[in-house]
């Protein structure tokens, strides 16, 4: 498809509309023009016809006569040519008749109208045609039915050069104004796009290293520029966020990665590092094995982490069923007490009621089963974890407090960021990655529900799961 | 020679000390952060000093930073698994010799150590010399005009360090705190003991002698 270019269509538009204009401008005046010479040509006609007429008297005869006294006759309208008139009298006589009268009767005039033109002899003449007009010269005694009728013509050579010298000069006036503004509309046109151009400009320098569109004041106080900005911007924002957060996961998960691919590379290299008995390749083998299932555990959290954001972010939604929340709160613990018996944490579940919840039974007791672990695992010896159910209306809580060190609100932004560890040596001792929260997170979150940390140093720390529940 | 691994793998901290007990001979201690790690670097005379930079306690630069900062002079290998080039960067600027990328290979990192050791003992060839007696390093042998010399495990230890500080006086406390790491009961007469084998096999076979006792100041090698 051919490239548009708003600007040049809107001076298009300008340049059409200006012309359409300009035409009707043109037209409407040279007709008034034309009107109003043709009347001021027409009243001088009319006043030829009547001083024509006025020539016509009786004569000084026992019965008069009408004469006609053409010494008197008015000079031409137009100089160069002559006139033409006739003058009938009552029972149409002739009573005087210019030289270069035409033979052939004129043209009679439209119904109506008493002017008509006509061409005669090469040249263009408009007459007038008066009838029923009294003679002026009137005595006592003469007959008061004698009437004229009077035909003045004149050619009409110089009103139509006049009318067309008119047209001319409005024509050109009018383009002269159809030039400027056309130039006016244009540089206006190109003057207000520029803050387009500019906010084009510095979209054309977003990349992948520079998500700072920055646009100009112009473009954010532009009207029709405003709202593409502001979407802009929030899209790039959008956008850094999520590139970002792929980037950062991608950089942890390599390198978390090396770490158990370096212990699983060393102990290898360890085992060959000199002839051994086969007991000893086999506990390095056992060993070895033992490195694989750690760096198999991570690989499985990192995959478990992404299907979990897919869902939230609602790509793929699974059949999930209808299950009973407290059921699988009550699995993980049942899981976790032999744990806890063995660090001397005492577990407390209290519940009211089943919670019927529309979910993947296994993704919720991953979820328990993350927060019960970090809670035993933070606990002092002969403390209490607390595990409390309850269902407020379509809302279901699930509340996990321990009474371990807490820890500062600055940390409990950190505490579902991907790879985070409060404690790094605490968490490696039970294998950890920092990965079980930015999961539990995820797939709280895929099921439309919130997970909130409460803690202060010294206080111990609450987890507030909720979750809509399947109601009714 | 003695070691230290700052590392908070605990498997990984196994498998490279394993490796330079079994490889160099080295006694090996392991520290699993950087607090254990420093206190250890300060109190104990390492030949080499094997630092992780993500450390939980204290992190490997600051550790690096503290170590410099009480004038220990050591060499320091750091693993880091960043390859960004400003971490290392700045991790040689607070005065670590060298680093090696994790996932690294194991007998880079046993060359690489030995190489510090040599460095830090103003030595460069991976042989050394004392008079006609030749020390490989690299494959752990001694031969005297040419001819091997078969020693035990603990005898190529005292004679490898003893080689490095070839010229000057070595104590029998010094030879203890570099030869052992820090699970081993000392006992100095054990030290004797190796002496005299080192002595029979170098020494008895009519050539010049080598090892010389400085009564109770201790031992040194000379050709």
């Amino acid at each position: 498809m051919a490239k548009t270019s708003i600007q040049r269509r809107l001076i298009a538009a300008v340049v059409i509309s200006q012309l359409l204009l300009a035409v009707g401008v043109v037209s409407v005046a040279v007709y008034f023009t034309r009107r109003q010479l043709r009347n001021a040509f027409d009243a001088q006609l009319n006043g030829r016809a009547m001083s024509i007429a006025a020539l016509v008297r009786y004569s000084e005869e026992t019965h008069p006569r009408l004469i006609f006294e053409d010494d008197l006759v008015p000079l031409p309208l137009e100089q160069g040519h002559a006139d033409l008139y006739e003058v009938l009298g009552r029972d149409g006589h002739l009573i005087a008749r210019s030289p270069g009268w035409p033979s052939q009767p004129l043209p009679a005039a439209r119904p109506g109208r008493s002017h008509v033109n006509f061409e005669f002899d090469g040249i263009r003449y408009r007459a007038v045609h008066l009838e029923n007009v009294p003679v002026l010269d009137r005595e006592v005694d003469t007959p008061k039915d004698d009437v004229l009728t009077v035909t003045y013509a004149a050619p009409t050579d110089q009103m139509s050069r006049a009318i067309a010298i008119a047209g001319v000069y409005i024509a050109l006036g009018s383009l002269v104004l159809l030039a400027l503004t056309v130039g006016l509309a244009a540089w206006a046109l190109r003057r207000s796009l520029r803050p387009l151009a500019e906010l084009a400009g510095k979209a054309s320098g977003i990349s992948t290293s520079n998500w700072e569109l920055d646009p100009s004041e112009t473009a954010r106080n532009t009207t029709e520029l405003a709202p593409l900005t502001q979407a802009m911007t929030t899209m790039l924002d959008g956008l850094h966020r999520a590139f970002t957060q792929q980037r950062e996961f991608l950089a942890n998960a390599a390198h978390e990665l090396k770490t158990p691919v370096a212990i699983l590379k060393s102990t290898l290299q360890s085992l060959l590092q000199r002839p051994r008995d086969a007991g000893e390749y086999r506990a390095g083998l056992e060993q070895a094995l033992d490195d694989m299932a750690r760096l198999e555990k991570l690989l499985h959290s990192m995959l478990r982490l992404a299907r979990a954001e897919q869902w939230a972010a609602g790509s793929a939604r699974r059949d999930l069923e209808i299950i009973d929340l407290v059921a699988t709160c009550q699995s993980v613990i049942d899981h976790l007490s032999p744990i806890a018996r063995e660090r001397d944490v005492k577990l407390e579940f209290s519940k009211d009621g089943a919670m019927p919840i529309l979910a993947d039974a296994d993704d919720l007791e991953l979820v328990w089963s993350n927060l019960l672990e970090n809670a035993i695992r933070f606990s002092p010896s002969g403390e209490t974890v607390r595990i409390s159910l309850r269902a407020n209306g379509p809302a279901g809580f699930v509340e996990v407090e321990d009474r371990g060190p807490g820890m500062l609100p600055a940390e409990v932004e950190h505490l579902f960021e991907r790879f985070h560890r409060g404690d790094a040596s605490r968490a490696r001792d039970t294998g950890g990655y920092g990965l079980g929260l930015a999961i539990s997170k995820a797939l709280i979150e895929a099921y439309g529900g919130t997970i909130t940390p409460e803690s202060q140093p010294g206080q111990g720390m609450r987890m507030i799961v909720s979750v809509p529940l399947k109601t009714g | 020679m003695r070691v230290l691994i700052v590392e908070d793998e605990r498997r990984l901290a196994e498998n490279i000390a394993r490796s330079l007990r079994e490889s160099a001979g080295y006694a090996v201690d392991t520290a699993f952060d950087g607090e254990e790690g420093l206190f250890m670097a300060k109190s104990n005379p390492y030949d080499l000093v094997i630092l992780d930079l993500m450390l939980p306690q204290r992190d490997g630069l600051s550790v690096m930073h503290e170590i410099r900062r009480a004038c220990l002079s050591f060499p320091v290998l750091v693993l880091t698994a960043r390859d960004e080039k400003e971490s290392v960067v700045a991790l040689l600027n607070a005065g670590a010799d060298d680093y090696v990328a994790k996932p690294f290979d194991l007998g880079e990192l046993m060359a690489r150590a030995k190489a510090l050791i040599r460095r830090g003992k103003g030595q460069s060839a991976a042989v050394l010399k004392v008079g006609d007696l030749e020390i490989s390093t690299s494959d752990l042998t001694v031969r005297r005009k040419g001819k091997p010399v078969g020693l035990t495990a603990m005898e190529y230890r005292v004679l490898e360090y003893l080689a490095h500080r070839a010229g000057a006086v070595v104590t029998k406390t010094e030879l203890l705190e570099h030869l052992y790491d820090f699970n081993w009961e000392r006992f100095s007469n054990v030290i004797e003991v190796y002496i005299s084998g080192l002595r029979r096999k170098l020494d008895d076979t009519g050539d010049a002698r080598l090892i010389h006792t400085l009564r109770g100041q201790g031992y040194m090698l000379r050709g």
